[in-house]
């Protein structure tokens, strides 16, 4: 299948857009509120979330008996934020750290949901449960009232993020200040926490729960990288989250045995790997050119005053030197010297080189300027 | 000048995890000085700030900033925060960092307009960082992004302003800027309040002292009682700072 | 009881006593997290060691998983050190990443392998006595149990070898390095183990329950003490205890094993949490509502050391006024004041007692000099009633 076959398809196949207006709706929401998590240090909450909705969701099917979305996502998000609340419970009144109350009611809150997904199973009205799609997601699933739902639930958010967004922003860099001026920090936490909880229980009937929080950090993590600006990085995570759902169901369609899921999140993690090493102003690649810059530039630097100190000791400045006193210097070169007299710093007539007047006041400066840097 | 009484804090004790940080604290500051709060490590400096700002919940005692609590009186006071509370890697640029003091006039919801941005663009400059209004924090070097956090003070435009460890990993001509905008401000009549750690120049920046290590050592003019007896019991050992100045 | 359920009962003990020591360690190095990631990021390595050996339990296999758990802790913690994001985020990217390539792997040869997802999160404790390990015809056990035996025994023999050195380096890194003992190589060692341990355990309880096996008993021990070996002690016992008792509740429920297990451990937990001596939840809030008064009566009685030739300052009024009190919190600071003949009251006005005096002079001299403990010794020695 070539792709223009795959996009006519997209707009025919009425299951097909289903999934990829789904998934695309899903990714934009965890870009948006997965930037939050990141800035909060909260990027593995968003794993014990989604770990500690599954018991929501089997004692919603244990109560009302069939398969009912909206009670799926009631009981995940009640559980999910059961789980939220006693991290914190843990943390604050417990000498146990943040990471070991995060894995306890991870596993814990999952240990328990598995327990009672084994005792659905052994139930008569069992095999309509599809209680398995929430543990590793199945896009295929996804019908269009859930569709319906994340859009709704993007669209408040959207809208209580643009209403808050001044507070959220003080509130993420610094809460102390925020509580000075007036604002109800508590308020505003919990409402960024809730907002963060939804988010997730929506994704589980997508990505499922083990994968849900790759969702929700990596198109931040990979629009960090790219700014600089708080808006910018929120609008780039959900236009990366939308492409890494669109372009992962596009690859599990049209390759068998491809679960949505994990295609998904390793498209995101693509997303990520590019950002990291290709960003122009973090990305690995460009630190490392522009340590090695530094590091040339530095070598010239320490030729130059070399030649500096020999030319100091002359009268006149100009005086010509032969190249070859240069040789048993470190970090001497032909190419250097080229450089140098590139940047017009020295002249150099046959085997003699004598140093121009800006390459003399380059060369004075540079120690005053070292010392200006390093009190910068 | 020094009739009237810009905070008034009377019976004042704040315990961390009931823990006691500052103990029985009665402590009335002039309105106009340039007051230099002093101590040891743990001496609950930062604590007193804080709980002056109702950020730390004290659990005897009253604050009052002009006669009235702190919550009618937000308008009145700004906060520089020490700079190490934040994360400096947060994606803003130093113009917004400076915004953010206009938030607490504006209140909920209203955004930031022409005027808001006007105001923060004027302290930028006044504190020497225009140039880098379009910076990333993170760019900044220490003394720099204190400058950032002053401007955002400063764009508050209150009449009392509290700093926790201005001067802390700054360069000398940082330092300088800042207390000289300081004094600035207090030539205008406003009351600062800074946390202070080197005592070699309390002398030369300040005009009013206060000795605190969990209790109230002292209080006053520097002239007055900057001596060898009250840094002696402030900090336990026989501490000799020569006052010669 | 049958063979097979005493052998299932063997097995599920031996993998929790197992997963509870690099547990400890884990939890109190702060690392918990990082079982997180290692448990599910060996299954790349695990599907792929499968198509090598066609054998859950071969040696290759293990081998290979334990690898890519030492990858992950490395890959983790280069991305950390690039300083691109912060700590916390580089698990959450790395592990996922590797979980999906290992469940593609598995989806894209489903025909070839018999790796079943749902047995890679919850394992399959049930049907380990049905895998033995035949030498020579003759029957010497389930394989499971020769496997997460011999991870016990080198699991135990280090942590004999090493002891001192292992808490040494977890308390106080520092001092560890200038001992000459390298936290490095403690640290990849503990990670090494906690791999090897995982993929172990793996078999018999899946990827996310190794997690609870490893974090719960250890975190409900610390809740309990503070001694390392206690802990240790511990720790094993609530291991064992839940797998045994998780046992027989699915035999009950006739459910998973594996989740009975977690969920016997949660309510271990649960309980602990709620009501352990000192660090239980009812105690610590019982210990603040008793030291916010205690507080309240050492600021009162200090306030009033501080203002004996001021009566104004000592009216009982002034409580609610300056100090800004309730009227239920003042009476009952002054309720308590009087009870421990600290204070007199005459005439509404309030004075300290000689006992007072003596008290608050000691307490001054130990806040000021920041002796906090001191002050729960003193108040044994003044107080005849507490807070």
């Amino acid at each position: 299948m070539d792709l223009q076959q795959y996009i006519e398809l997209v707009f025919t196949d009425y299951t097909l857009r289903t999934i990829t207006l789904g998934t695309a709706v899903l990714g934009a929401i965890c870009g948006m509120l997965g930037s939050f998590a990141v800035l909060r240090k909260q990027s593995l909450l968003g794993d014990a979330i989604s770990h500690a909705a599954l018991p929501g969701i089997a004692i919603a099917f244990i109560i009302i008996g069939t398969k009912n979305s909206s009670a799926f996502l009631l009981g995940a998000l009640i559980s999910g934020l059961i789980g939220t609340f006693w991290i914190r419970g843990i943390t604050s009144k417990t000498h146990l750290k943040s990471d070991t109350a995060l894995g306890l009611i991870l596993s814990l809150f999952f240990g328990f949901g598995m327990l009672l997904l084994t005792y659905i199973q052994k139930m008569p009205n069992a095999n309509q449960a599809g209680l398995e799609s929430y543990l590793f997601g199945q896009a295929a699933t996804l019908l269009e009232s859930d569709v319906w739902l994340m859009v709704i639930t993007t669209g408040v958010s959207l809208i209580i993020l643009l209403l808050f967004w001044k507070e959220l922003k003080l509130l993420l860099f610094d809460a102390d200040y925020t509580k000075t001026l007036g604002f109800n920090i508590k308020f505003l936490d919990i409402l960024i926490t809730t907002f963060i909880v939804i988010a997730i229980v929506l994704g589980l009937q997508t990505v499922g729960v083990v994968l849900m929080s790759a969702m929700l950090l990596a198109p931040a993590a990979a629009a960090r990288q790219w700014t600089n600006n708080l808006s910018v990085m929120v609008i780039l995570a959900a236009i990366f989250g939308a492409l890494s759902g669109v372009i992962g169901t596009a690859i599990s369609a049209s390759h068998n045995n491809l679960s949505t899921g994990p295609v998904i999140v390793l498209v995101a993690g693509v997303f990520v790997l590019f950002s990291f090493i290709f960003s122009p102003g973090r990305g690995l690649l460009f630190r490392e050119i522009r340590f090695r810059k530094n590091r040339n530039d530095l070598q010239l630097h320490k030729t130059l005053s070399f030649m500096y100190n020999i030319a100091s000791t002359h009268e006149d400045i100009s005086h010509p030197h032969a190249i070859k006193i240069l040789n048993n210097f470190q970090g001497f070169t032909r190419k250097s010297l080229q450089k140098l007299e590139d940047q017009d710093y020295v002249k150099i007539q046959g085997n003699m080189w004598s140093m121009t007047k800006s390459g003399y006041h380059t060369a004075a400066n540079l120690y005053d300027q070292l010392i200006k840097e390093e009190n910068e | 000048m020094e009739d009237k009484i810009a905070v008034q804090i009377d019976d004042l004790t704040v315990a961390y995890n009931y823990k006691p940080v500052l103990w029985d604290i009665d402590l009335s500051i002039p309105e106009g000085v340039l007051m230099a709060i002093v101590g040891p490590n743990g001496a609950g400096k930062s604590t007193l700030i804080k709980s002056i700002l109702d950020i730390i919940n004290p659990i005897a005692g009253s604050v009052k900033i002009y006669g009235k609590p702190y919550k009618k009186q937000r308008s009145l006071v700004a906060y520089v925060p020490q700079k190490g509370s934040v994360d400096w890697d947060f994606p803003t640029t130093s113009l917004d960092v400076v915004m953010m003091g206009t938030y607490g006039s504006l209140g909920w919801i209203k955004r930031p307009g022409q005027k808001e941005k006007k105001a923060s663009l004027e302290a930028l400059e006044k504190v020497g960082m225009l140039a880098f209004k379009n910076r990333q924090i993170s760019q900044l070097s220490g003394g720099q992004q204190q400058r950032i956090f002053l401007a955002r003070a400063l764009v508050q435009n209150a009449a009392i302003y509290f700093m926790d460890e201005p001067f802390q990993g700054v360069d000398a001509t940082t330092e300088k800027a800042i207390i000289n905008i300081l004094k600035e401000l207090r030539k205008a009549g406003k009351t600062v309040i800074v946390v202070h750690h080197d005592l070699q120049t309390v002398p030369e920046y300040f005009d009013w002292v206060t000795f605190l290590n969990v209790k109230k050592i002292a209080t006053g003019p520097v002239k007055d009682i900057f001596n060898d007896d009250n840094l002696t019991k402030t900090y336990g050992i026989n501490y000799k700072v020569s006052v010669q100045q | 009881m049958s063979n097979a359920q005493i052998e299932i009962q063997l097995i599920a003990s031996l993998v929790a006593i197992a997963c509870a020591i690099p547990g400890t360690f884990l939890v109190l190095r702060k690392m918990a997290l990082i079982t997180d990631a290692i448990s599910h990021s060996i299954l790349p390595g695990i599907v792929i060691g499968f198509f090598i050996t066609h054998d859950l339990s071969s040696p290759l296999l293990i081998i290979l998983a334990a690898a890519s758990g030492v990858i992950t802790v490395v890959l983790v913690e280069f991305i950390q050190k690039t300083g691109l994001v912060k700590e916390d985020t580089a698990i959450g990217l790395v592990f996922p990443a590797l979980f999906s390539i290992g469940i593609i792997l598995i989806s894209q040869n489903a025909n070839d392998v018999h790796l079943d997802i749902d047995a890679v999160l919850l394992g399959e404790l049930a049907f380990a006595p049905f895998d033995r390990l035949i030498f020579n015809e003759l029957d010497l056990g389930p394989k499971s149990l020769w496997i997460i035996g011999t991870i016990l025994l080198i699991t135990v023999g280090l942590l004999f070898a090493f002891f001192k050195e292992l808490k040494v380096s977890t308390f106080d890194a520092g001092l560890a390095s200038a001992l000459g003992l390298s936290p490095v190589v403690m640290h990849y060692g503990l990670m090494t183990v906690s791999s090897i341990t995982t993929v172990g355990a793996f078999d018999a309880v899946g990827a996310i329950l190794v997690i609870a096996l490893m974090i719960a008993p250890a975190a409900t021990a610390y809740l309990l003490t503070n001694d390392l070996k206690k802990m240790l002690v511990l720790a094993v016992l609530f291991g064992v205890g839940s797998a045994i008792t998780g046992y027989w509740v699915a035999h009950g429920l006739d459910s998973s094993i594996s989740g009975s297990m977690t969920t016997v451990l949660g309510l271990l937990f649960l309980t602990v949490y709620l009501f352990a001596p000192s660090k239980g939840l009812f105690s610590v809030l019982y210990r603040q509502k008793q030291q916010r008064i205690e507080v309240s009566l050492l600021t009162f009685l200090l306030h009033l050391g501080n203002h004996e030739e001021d009566e104004t300052e000592r009216h009982v009024k002034h409580l609610n006024e300056h100090i800004n009190w309730q009227k239920v919190k003042s009476k009952s600071v002054l309720d308590l004041a009087l009870k421990n003949n600290m204070i007199l009251i005459d005439n509404d006005i309030v004075s300290l007692t000689e006992k007072g005096q003596h008290f608050t002079t000691e307490a001054i001299d130990y806040i000021v000099t920041n002796k906090n403990s001191e002050i729960e010794n003193m108040k044994d020695r003044f107080f005849l009633f507490r807070g």
